[in-house]
């Protein structure tokens, strides 16, 4: 069943999708390090309101995955920060990441040889999210 | 009463300049990449401040190019492909990355037998990865992927 784009319903699925993902487990091996998803407001199409995914993820595997203020996610060793739709680009692979973040479509901050060196888990958990079925709000 | 003097944290000089005002993401994300790594690593600081070549990548399904100038320990980052370059890569974004993760193997060179490696040198033979002037500067070539590699 489709669940509400960035909801805490949404994270608890993303959650379980990356911990069901070997690839990602083996990809991911030896990341210690949280990263916080900012998802930017964009009241026309119906996501009014900043939110913020911090994922505490470590050596393979998600550890616990939530939803809450933009702040809490810019407080993450690593920040990914975009507009809703092009989030909504990401998760219907429309836009595939590591481009995405190259054209600056998605801002990164953080340290990145240690991004790079972890591409491939990066690209599994954005995989993952495609594999979330969603209610996008601009839809309904 | 003698004070002592606090002396405020001296920032190192960046290594890294940007040619453009306004420098896009790539040229930002490279020029960024190189410079923590020169900056974590040693062998690649050795291989930094001996480099001197103009080095061109352009991303092929993001149709955007930056060119390296390296200059002896200094680099400035241009965006698009500027004339007199060494040597230009194009590829797509992933082998971009994939580049940046090539071990670096005996005697300072590149390994192309692991999966990340197997998975260059095919680019290269299918010719999705594409090297113009590769055979005079092969030197430069090994130094630059170096640089350039987080791992």
């Amino acid at each position: 069943m489709a669940v509400k784009a960035f909801s805490s319903e949404w994270a608890k699925e993303f959650k379980d999708e990356v911990n069901r993902s070997s690839v990602y487990k083996t990809a991911a091996k030896g990341w210690k390090w949280t990263v916080g998803l900012v998802v930017e407001a964009e009241p026309d199409k119906h996501f009014p309101e900043a939110k913020g995914i911090v994922m505490d993820l470590f050596d393979g595997e998600a550890r616990n995955v939530t939803v809450g203020a933009a702040s809490d996610a810019q407080k993450c060793d690593f920040v990914i920060t975009a507009p809703y739709s092009r989030w909504k680009e990401v998760a219907t692979k429309q836009l595939d990441a590591t481009r995405g973040m190259l054209q600056g479509k998605l801002k990164l901050k953080g340290d990145l040889p240690t991004i790079v060196r972890y591409t491939k888990a990066s690209q599994e958990m954005t995989e993952c999210t495609t594999r979330v079925p969603v209610e996008w709000p601009d839809e309904k | 009463m003698a004070r002592r003097k606090v002396k405020a944290p001296v920032e190192p000089p960046s290594l890294v300049d940007y040619a453009d005002p306004e420098p896009s993401a790539f040229a930002s994300m490279l020029g960024g990449l190189i410079e923590a790594n020169v900056r974590a690593r040693p062998e690649k600081e050795r291989d930094f401040e001996v480099l001197v070549a103009r080095v061109g990548i352009f991303v092929t399904d993001i149709h955007e190019g930056v060119t390296l100038d390296f200059k002896g320990g200094r680099l400035v980052v241009h965006n698009g492909l500027r004339q007199r370059r060494t040597l230009t890569i194009r590829t797509d974004a992933e082998t971009v990355m994939s580049l940046s993760n090539l071990k670096i193997g005996l005697l300072g060179l590149p390994v192309y037998y692991d999966s990340v490696g197997r998975g260059v040198a095919g680019k290269l033979l299918r010719g999705k990865l594409k090297i113009d002037g590769l055979l005079p500067n092969v030197i430069t070539l090994n130094m630059v992927t170096r640089i350039f590699s987080v791992q």
